[in-house]
């Protein structure tokens, strides 16, 4: 049994944070997450660093906090944040009115911004629609939510917090009516844990009234999915937004070597079953290529979708709620945090943390604003030059992982999880996805005896399939190429079929 | 240039094909873009996934597969065809049609095949036979802890100076030197198990006399396992069959893309090589479309559509919600039914050219990967679709 303070339910940005914020504040901790770390909403946005403009309009106080945490990341998490800027694009149709209101908007909310003349915009971004009529730049970036998450559970663990992932909470412990601590099962060898602590967080997101029933609280939750698409290129160095009322499909994110369109909103009940229609798809395409046109015929290598956990409010439509956040006490010994966004995680956490020091009556102030996150050196993002020093023996051709590199990961983590390796290295994130290397990473950790070669089958069959899911709305063109050759590999060379 | 039978595509259904009408005395063209994904094979010939007799399997297939067209018969005649055929050529394939044969994937599955080529001969081991895995440092695509893992009474050996990818490995043992140094190597491992397995990489030609001499050396039978693309054993079988075409006289059109074609009266009369510099126009009676499905770029997915390549045929697909609803181990994707639906004589349905014939994998219902039938049905129509073609020009 393990006995601690606290814990945290949830593995994503504002599980993880709140980890690290109470490390920082010496408070003993033990962080469960089901899955890996940002398997939901925080894995599956945009993965960009709001400036708040998005918001501006319609939600000045979201907007708010979006541009102070903006500032703040940038400056903690130089390695996790790419400072791309972002153009808001005002395309025929969109109106002037809208233009004026979305720059007073974000002076009174202290969000600095630019207007360009088309000409200008587009010696910014050469590839943009040659018909827009002009842009805002705005502080937007791109940010890694993968390795954001890790380098605060890093924090929480170098300072002696608990961070068990793949651990699935199966019953809250209750005494005389209160939470008193959790029994979790580890999700690969099936074993169940006991963990005491004096409080328990929710901070499982789209989960969070599952693990509130569990208590026998409720949160009142709106689940709305998003869907998004990665393209194979580097379309633009800059974030691209529509400069008009936020809607489907209008914003595009470089991220590393690739781009991110999204999003939809479609209202749902179960954040376990998730699926994507070629509707979706296609709304995505048509209105990303109304921003950068080659986005029509660009190859898109998957899809994901992911849901955003809103706070329930009385309009029907999801957009219209508030992406601010909430706290609710359920005064028998747990806390759910709700709502909010990847962009204000570590202000969440702040708030959080704050609430749990007042109810253990302890002051130590919050320094999670000041002290950048460790250990981004060892996680830095794409250095071409340092894959390239290495490019003798690489297992991942799409995006350059030498063996060393993915040995080094299986050494540290001592994973058994193929995405733990992927989020870590960029492994199977290319154009192939995973069609080859997959199958080399689990034949490393197998050698390395991290895992039976049975083991390792069956990760392989269930990362297969998981991918597939992802493919499976984006086949056509190269992309159906690539698939028969991945199903020819693993079904015919590998003979993996039942 | 003007040609009895012009065949486009220069995998399994293409150069069997070109071969049966060359050998028949016509003058015959194989065209192809580029080298096919049969050198990414196995190397195995598959006929169909079943514990049982995979020829008499075939009458259990949905009445709308090419084996059904074809008939038990003709796909035996196929099969022994071809094992004359690797005969002449050098290449030698042992096998039955009546019982399928087990090989050993590179994560020690076995998997079922119904020929192997002469170096996965060995590889149908008996219960409680220990086997003796050599290894490479550093190879990528071969892990032997799924072999020593699996049989317990199995040993590795790992040999030290080779190379990291299995092309290169092979290519090494094309050098007698390396071949020598190795043979020592092995010989000193005083190998006391049953029989010693390898990744398919002795050699990029028929390995028979490296087998040999590994086995005169140690006293024990050797087997190949194939690996992941590129396969040695798929380039062998590919090489071979494309130097036999051109011994027996078919004249290649290697390395570009047919740009266009150019009709008269419900026929095609020639095919346009898009040559960089100068097109190249080859005229021909008959034709044959052997380019494959996806993945070899006989089909290609548009977005809502899906179009053939060359001579914009109609293509039938699967519906939308079959495909979307599919998962990776269905097993085979539904898309794979996609293709060019023919009549009895393999005359492409809803067109009006008359002298085209259609083979391999881009006929519609194949689903190669879900009945595991992918050099066999490109063999057996290869072979139908070019008797076809000759009674067509008798």
């Amino acid at each position: 049994m393990i006995k601690t303070d606290v814990i945290i339910i949830g593995g994503g940005a504002t599980g993880t944070g709140i980890a690290r914020d109470l490390a920082l504040r010496g408070i003993g901790h033990c962080l469960l997450e089901k899955k890996d770390f940002a398997a939901g909403a925080t894995g599956a946005c945009h993965g960009l660093l709001h400036s708040g403009g998005r918001y501006a309009v319609n939600d000045p106080e979201a907007a708010q906090e979006c541009i102070s945490e903006n500032q703040i990341l940038r400056k903690i998490g130089k390695k996790c944040v790419e400072f791309t800027e972002g153009l808001f694009l005002r395309l025929p149709g969109d109106t002037v009115e809208y233009r004026d209101k979305f720059l007073e908007s974000c002076y009174s909310t202290g969000i600095s911004t630019e207007l360009y003349s088309a000409s200008r915009t587009l010696e910014l971004v050469p590839n943009l629609n040659p018909a827009l009529l002009e842009a805002v730049k705005v502080p937007d970036c791109s940010i890694d939510p993968f390795r954001l998450c890790m380098l605060n559970a890093e924090s929480s663990e170098s300072r002696g917090g608990t961070i068990l992932i793949h651990h699935k909470v199966i019953e809250i412990i209750k005494e005389k009516g209160v939470c008193v601590g959790v029994k979790a099962e580890d999700q690969f060898s099936g074993e169940m844990k006991e963990i005491r602590a004096k409080v328990i967080i929710n901070a499982s997101g789209a989960w969070g009234s599952q693990v509130a029933r569990m208590s026998g609280s409720d949160v009142p939750m709106s689940l709305s999915k998003g869907s998004l698409v990665i393209a194979n290129h580097r379309l633009t160095n800059m974030v691209i937004n529509r400069l008009r009322p936020a809607s489907n499909g209008d914003i595009i994110v470089p991220n590393e070597t690739v781009s991110l369109a999204g999003t939809t909103s479609i209202h749902v009940q179960d954040p376990d079953n998730l699926s994507i229609s070629h509707e979706e798809i296609g709304l995505i395409s048509r209105e990303a290529s109304q921003m950068i046109p080659e986005f029509d015929s660009v190859r898109l290598i998957r899809s994901y979708t992911g849901v955003r956990p809103l706070l329930k409010g009385g309009s029907g439509d999801d957009r219209a709620i508030s992406r601010g956040f909430k706290i609710i006490d359920h005064k028998n010994g747990m806390f759910s945090i709700m709502g909010g966004k990847l962009t204000t995680y570590r202000l969440m956490a702040e708030k959080m943390t704050d609430r749990i020091m007042e109810h253990f009556g302890i002051n130590e102030p919050c320094t999670t604003a000041e002290k950048p996150l460790e250990g981004q050196d060892d996680l830095s993002g794409y250095p071409l030059s340092k894959r390239l020093k290495k490019l003798d023996d690489i297992i991942c051709e799409c995006e350059l992982v030498s063996r060393k590199e993915v040995e080094r990961v299986i050494d540290k983590v001592g994973t058994k999880f193929i995405g733990d390796i992927q989020h870590r290295t960029r492994l199977g994130m290319g154009p192939c996805q995973g069609g080859f290397c997959t199958y080399r990473a689990l034949g490393l950790m197998q050698e390395k005896g991290k895992v039976t070669s049975d083991e390792s089958i069956r990760v392989l069959k269930e990362f297969l399939n998981r991918r597939y899911r992802g493919i499976r709305p984006v086949l056509w063109g190269d992309q159906m190429r690539e698939e028969q050759l991945v199903e020819g590999i693993y079904l015919g060379i590998l003979g993996l079929a039942e | 240039m003007k040609y009895d039978i012009v065949i486009i595509g220069g995998g399994m259904a293409g150069l069997v094909s070109s071969i049966y009408l060359s050998k028949k005395g016509y003058k015959t063209a194989l065209v192809s873009k580029g080298d096919p994904i049969c050198c990414i094979s196995s190397g195995c010939i598959d006929l169909l996934k079943t514990d049982d007799n995979p020829l008499e399997n075939i009458g259990n297939l949905p009445e709308v597969h090419p084996y059904r067209r074809a008939g038990k018969e003709n796909v035996k005649k196929s099969f022994v065809y071809f094992k004359e055929m690797m005969e002449e050529a050098g290449l030698p394939y042992y096998g039955e049609e009546e019982t399928n044969r087990t090989i050993f994937s590179p994560i020690a599955k076995k998997r079922e095949t119904a020929l192997v080529p002469m170096s996965m001969k060995e590889a149908d081991i008996r219960n409680g036979e220990s086997l003796h895995i050599i290894s490479f440092k550093g190879i990528k695509d071969f892990f032997p802890g799924y072999f020593t893992d699996k049989f317990s009474n199995s040993k590795c050996s790992v040999y030290n100076d080779a190379g990291k990818t299995t092309i290169s490995i092979a290519t090494q043992f094309d050098n007698s030197d390396f071949r020598e140094r190795f043979f020592n190597w092995i010989g000193d491992l005083n190998i006391s198990e049953d029989k010693i397995a390898v990744p398919a990489i002795l050699g990029t030609k028929n390995p028979e006399y490296i087998m040999a001499e590994i086995e005169s050396r140690t006293g024990k039978k050797i087997f190949e396992i194939p690996t992941l693309p590129p396969s040695i054993p798929g380039l062998r079988l590919f090489r071979t069959m494309k130097a036999h075409a051109v011994k027996h006289g078919v004249d290649l059109f290697w390395g570009d893309a047919i740009s266009e074609y150019k009709e008269d009266k419900n026929r095609i009369s020639s095919l346009i090589i898009n040559k960089p510099g100068r097109p190249t126009i080859i005229e021909g009676k008959s034709f044959i479309l052997a380019t494959g499905s996806f993945v070899s770029g006989g089909l290609f997915a548009e977005k809502t559509d899906v179009r053939e390549t060359v001579f914009n045929l109609p293509v039938s697909i699967p519906e939308e919600e079959e495909r979307l609803n599919s998962n990776f181990f269905n097993p085979g994707h539904p898309i794979g039914k996609a293709g060019i639906r023919t009549f009895e004589n393999y005359k492409p349905k809803d067109s009006k050219l008359e002298n085209l014939f259609i083979a391999g994998s881009i006929l519609e219902n194949s689903q190669i990967m879900k009945y595991q039938c992918g050099h066999g049905l490109a063999l057996v129509t290869g072979l139908e679709a070019a008797v076809n073609c000759e009674e067509y020009l008798k």
